[in-house]
């Protein structure tokens, strides 16, 4: 059966452009569930020298010192915090009989452009800036003086953080939509509602986890 | 080769077939025939339905050899059986016209 090309037309080319915003038309099930672990496990393990902690589905916050398997279950919790209520949507809504796997899968390889973003708080200089920041917010004597070459490399790594989430978000939701086969304005009804309650979810659930 | 037409440029009918043609002998029978409800189908579609019983209907070889995901095939399958029941219901409807 090797004539078989995508329905008579040649294989399907796989332009960048696919494999940034949309790698979910070749990659799902088992394949993406390892791709995503590996690359979670990685963004744990480089956040956990930059002091990032992912503590949200969305969040990613230069905080305390804390032992590596925090790293890791915070990413896990994010993971999964919105991995479940969008399968649940996908159950209750999908024309098609869809998997565990493509769902889980998916949605944990869209969570790699975090992978990025923790070398970007690697900078000593970073974490420097935010405890300036939050020293000069949290006591009376107000902020010091400022260092420009801290304000430069905060204000770049911010903004390649916000790109990354901007970026993480196109991913989740074109994983949902492929993996679930749900389009339209359902799509994005439950995604934005699914999103919301994973944020609310995991930020409570690595509060406990800090207790 | 052309595109075999299914519904009437004029009015947007379901067309039938009125005529076949033996190539050999040139024998020609007239009558009313119905078109099959898979010819319906676009040309890219009826190529995927033979794709996919030549895999034996398994998705995931489907999907090995398209070199796509499995949710990417299944979500188009599923797509080609939206339009086969709409095919299927357009010929109801026009069979109840008449």
């Amino acid at each position: 059966m090797s004539e078989i090309k995508n329905g008579g037309k040649p294989a399907p080319r796989r332009s960048a452009s696919q494999w940034l915003f949309n790698p979910f038309r070749y990659v799902a099930g088992y394949e993406a569930l390892l791709l995503g672990l590996g690359a979670i496990l990685a963004s744990a393990f480089i956040g956990y020298f930059g002091d990032a902690h992912f503590d949200g589905v969305l969040d990613v916050h230069i905080g305390l010192k804390a032992p590596l398997w925090v790293f890791v279950v915070e990413c896990i919790i994010d993971w999964l915090s919105l991995a479940m209520p969008l399968y649940i949507f996908g159950l209750i809504l999908s024309p098609s009989a869809l998997r565990m796997i493509d769902v889980f899968g998916t949605q944990v390889l869209a969570r790699w452009p975090y992978l990025i973003t923790s070398f970007v708080m690697l900078p000593e200089a970073n974490r420097r800036f935010s405890a300036y920041l939050m020293a000069g917010l949290t006591s009376s004597e107000g902020f010091g003086t400022l260092n420009y070459v801290g304000l430069c490399v905060f204000v770049l790594a911010s903004f390649v953080a916000i790109a990354m989430i901007v970026w993480m978000v196109a991913l989740m939701y074109r994983a949902y939509s492929v993996s679930c086969n749900i389009k339209g304005a359902r799509a994005v009804i439950t995604f934005i509602v699914s999103i919301v309650g994973a944020e609310v979810l995991s930020k409570s659930l690595i509060l406990l986890l800090l207790r | 080769m052309k595109v075999l037409p299914t519904t009437c440029p004029a009015c947007n009918s379901q067309l039938k077939a009125k005529s076949l043609v033996c190539q050999q002998c040139q024998t020609e029978i007239q009558g009313d025939y119905e078109l099959p409800v898979l010819v319906k189908l676009s040309t890219e579609d009826q190529l995927f339905i033979l794709d996919f019983i030549k895999s034996s209907g398994s998705l995931k070889e489907m999907a090995r050899l398209m070199r796509l995901s499995y949710p990417t095939v299944r979500n188009r399958l599923d797509e080609i059986i939206e339009r086969l029941k709409q095919a299927q219901n357009d010929e109801g409807n026009t069979e109840e016209k008449l």
